[in-house]
């Protein structure tokens, strides 16, 4: 078997525990789905048993979690208990908005933290360096609640430039132009919420890979030769700094689909993140399962990916030195 | 919202995140735009309701009869109704002209077929389908005539007909009917037709023109959801939102607030209370009796609470039927503050105080429990119990607070695996509270504690049963005075929910079951300068 199919297996395996492991926490959880809430009226007995009957509730424990991981083989993620209706109908429904405001966010981050990082990676210990540490880490201390309030007060109240929630106004009139200014406008305050927090680590993440490539093997030859201070962070100290880069972006690629509950609540984002929270609290495990199946997924294929990629990018990682 | 849309929002995002922008238009001063928290579990009108789609349901689709603002029944679809003497048939006369929104006649046979999708468990209709428990059969022996058997007796048998009317030729024809056609694009006779849903933001409808009471004056209702009271409350001030039902700390907020000066404000009672379950199974040395269980609340100063931390939007209360319902009995009051009371009927149930400032003990035991309470929902739990720990603790009792989180409590109160817990809790308008009183009520119902006396038992079975009004009347204050000697639960506090709204949003009324459910509702809502009704 070679190195790649080995850690597909391995992925594939890791998938199936992580969801085995949230399964059997959520079933230890007491209270079930079977829709006790405080307004529900007393439910005849057999009305009630035709309820739990309908979604396998009393089913021991292993069949219903065998039943479930067949029914992922064969493409069908369930339904939801809550809302009864297919588990793929809610995650089309929710996905965009998670993918648009999280992945305009790591963006974000990515075009800030990038140039931040290369600049204190230029000359170490430099008073550049050290304001841009000053200054992200002060960032990365902001409670994003309270940044949120702050510019949903500055910006949508006080100067009224923003809308204060929601990621399209309520008219669906207008050309798809200015449905996406709108759009647009929504993300803003979400969008700078998520991003300012990872500022500090991205780009001290980037600074040290560049720095230690630099003090390496590659970098002193390079000096050698008369590459400027500049063009040997940016050329040959990233060339270097491949595989600790790809590393980077396999932990980051994940929190696409990852939710961010506060954001979500506060700016009343339709995302994956309040779907989690809903749904653990309501037990609805068809809807948590498949978001574990989901956020494990792209977990493990960017790290994968990042893994597969670095040993492309580095022979000593290939070869196992 | 299409994906294509939201990722060139995101990349123009990126270009130009520091691009400043007009403020949001000026939106006609014909809609109304309202806020619920959380989004409806289904719009299918009668499948898988939680209170958000009752809400809608009941602007979309009319039932028989509706909650008029006292909470009694006023005739809607049905312009009247027969009670055979013996109670066990009900015959409902349709009112001529009332349309589906598609314009087609509503006739008996859509009431039939509301029912037999009501019974459906696939239908998942948990809060109708119970109502419905007692009907054994239904006859339409012409297209304006419901002819309802029942299998005995039930005072309260019209509650179930306030259930929103399905339109047959409609709703027969999915398979899945929570996922079908029609659960994405409901059709009713009620004031409002369904227009559009966008999952996690809004609902919105607009005004049917040929509405058998004629057409409502708003032209669009837009339901807001918004998961954060607080960015509701926000856009509320704003001028995005035109009317909403605010927590008490925002409207605390309110009342010093110079952007909120302008609003319209009003406070209503609901049929929602806060109550404590006393376990008497016998699993306590505790709440078997009733004394110690009075003594408890003899300790509670409610009316300074109720003053004090919650700004006056509380009263104390009398028992589980609330001063709003007209079945309930006025010279019943809430057991007042007594400390020495207190004292004396611990005493007398054997429980004595060693020392001055010492917990009681009886058969060497303490007098020291545990109450549960509802983790993370409302702060206001925490207040009650706070201020309760500290008021029984001057009487010689130790109160424990353990908190849980919402169905692991809810599992431990059905399991009786409990001391105390206080929880809050809606009643219906209808007398009946068989489910929290009768003993058959502890496993399956709402009677947590196990109370259990046969007296109470003869008095909830006597009023299903009486179908004269005033001999009613008088089972159910025979009943509460037996409740208030009792006291199996005890009731401390009915909260007043404040609401708050545009001042040009004219005819805004309450009822004991919100703002919304029942008549005239939004249906009479009109903004300042238009007619009432079209």
């Amino acid at each position: 078997m070679t190195a790649a199919a080995r850690r597909l297996v391995t992925a594939a395996v890791t998938l199936v525990l992580v969801t085995l492991i949230v399964f059997a926490l959520l079933v230890a959880l007491p209270g079930d789905a079977s829709g006790d809430d405080e307004t529900a009226r007393r439910l005849p007995d057999e009305y009630r048993a035709a309820l739990r009957a309908q979604y396998h509730l009393d089913d021991p424990l292993a069949i219903r979690y065998a039943r479930w991981i067949g029914d992922v083989a064969r493409g069908d993620i369930g339904a939801s208990l809550r809302e009864h209706r297919p588990v793929a109908a809610i995650l089309r429904e929710r996905l965009p908005a998670s993918l648009a405001l999280n992945g305009a966010a790591l963006a974000v981050v990515i075009m800030i933290a990038t140039p931040l990082g290369i600049g204190a990676a230029w000359k170490p210990g430099s008073s550049l360096d050290r304001a841009g540490l000053a200054a992200t880490t002060a960032l990365y201390a902001v409670p994003v609640f309270w940044m949120a309030l702050l510019l949903q007060w500055l910006f949508a109240v006080r100067l009224g430039w923003l809308p204060l929630f929601g990621i399209e106004g309520d008219e669906r009139a207008g050309g798809s132009l200015a449905r996406t200014a709108d759009i647009f406008r929504h993300l803003v305050l979400p969008v700078t919420c998520l991003s300012y927090g990872s500022l500090a680590y991205v780009s001290r993440f980037v600074r040290t890979a560049l720095v230690d490539a630099a003090a390496g093997d590659g970098g002193r030859p390079a000096r050698a030769r008369g590459a400027t201070a500049l063009r040997y962070v940016t050329v040959h100290g990233t060339r270097q700094a491949a595989v600790p880069l790809l590393t980077l972006a396999g932990f980051l690629i994940p929190r696409l689909v990852g939710g961010s509950l506060l954001v979500e609540e506060i700016f009343n984002v339709p995302g994956l993140g309040s779907l989690l929270f809903d749904s653990v609290l309501g037990r609805d495990v068809p809807v948590v399962l498949a978001l574990t199946l989901l956020s494990g997924t792209v977990t493990l294929a960017a790290i994968t990916g990042a893994d597969l990629l670095a040993a492309w990018a580095d022979p000593r990682v290939r070869h196992g030195r | 919202m299409s994906r294509g849309r939201i990722f060139g929002a995101a990349a123009l995002a990126l270009a130009a995140l520091t691009l400043g922008c007009a403020g949001p238009a000026a939106h006609p001063r014909t809609d109304a735009r309202v806020v619920i928290y959380a989004e409806p579990s289904s719009l299918s009108l009668v499948g898988n309701p939680d209170n958000n789609s009752a809400q809608i349901a009941s602007m979309i689709s009319d039932g028989l009869v509706a909650y008029d603002a006292r909470g009694n029944f006023a005739p809607m679809v049905a312009a009247s109704w027969d009670v055979a003497p013996d109670a066990l048939t009900i015959t409902f006369h349709l009112r001529d002209g009332v349309r589906w929104q598609d314009g087609t006649p509503v006739t008996s046979r859509d009431v039939a077929f509301t029912l037999s999708k009501v019974r459906d468990p696939a239908v998942q209709s948990r809060s109708w389908v119970s109502l419905f428990a007692d009907v054994t059969g239904l006859e339409t022996p012409d297209d304006r005539t419901l002819i309802v058997h029942y299998s005995k007796p039930y005072a309260d048998a019209l509650d179930a007909w306030r259930v929103p009317l399905l339109p047959e030729h409609l709703a027969s024809k999915d398979s899945d009917f929570l996922n079908g056609a029609f659960a994405h694009h409901p059709v009713g006779c009620g004031p409002f037709r369904f227009v559009s849903h966008e999952p996690g933001q809004n609902v919105i409808l607009e005004a049917f023109d040929g509405y058998w009471q004629g057409r409502p004056s708003i032209d669009r209702l837009v339901v807001r959801i918004v998961t954060s009271d607080r960015t509701g409350y926000e856009s509320l001030l704003l001028g995005d939102v035109d009317l909403m039902a605010v927590p008490s700390d925002l409207w605390r907020e309110s009342l010093s607030s110079h952007r909120a000066v302008r609003l319209a404000r009003f406070v209503y009672y609901r049929l929602m209370l806060w109550k404590i379950d006393w376990n008497q199974d016998g699993s306590n040395p505790f709440f078997t009796d009733p004394r110690v269980r009075r003594a408890l609340i003899f300790a509670l100063d409610r009316k300074r609470f109720a003053a004090t931390v919650v700004n006056g939007l509380a009263r104390p209360a009398a028992g589980s039927y609330l001063p709003e319902s007209a079945w309930t009995d006025p010279s019943i009051a809430p057991i007042p503050f007594d400390a020495a009371e207190a004292g004396r009927l611990l005493d007398e149930a054997g429980w004595h105080l060693p020392a001055p400032g010492s917990v009681r003990v009886k058969d060497g035991k303490p007098l020291a429990f545990t109450m549960l309470l509802v983790a993370g929902s409302q702060e206001i739990a925490d207040r009650i119990a706070a201020w309760m720990q500290e008021s029984v603790r001057a009487v010689g009792v130790d109160m424990r607070i353990e908190k849980l989180e919402w169905r692991a409590f809810q599992e431990r109160r059905k399991t009786h695996r409990f001391e105390a817990a206080m929880a809050s809790n809606v009643v219906d308008p209808t007398p009946d509270q068989f489910d929290l009183y009768h003993s058959s009520a502890r496993n399956g119902g709402f009677n947590y504690g196990g109370f259990s006396d046969p007296e109470t038992d003869r008095l909830l079975e006597a009023g299903r049963m009486t179908i004269d009004p005033a001999a009613r009347r008088a089972v159910y204050w025979k009943l509460q005075a037996r409740l208030h000697e009792l006291e199996p639960m005890s009731v401390l506090f009915q909260f007043s929910q404040p609401v708050l709204h545009d001042p040009d949003l004219l005819g805004v009324t309450a009822s004991p079951v919100g703002l919304f459910s029942f008549t005239p509702g939004p249906r009479a809502w009109h903004w300042a300068g238009a007619t009432p009704s079209r």
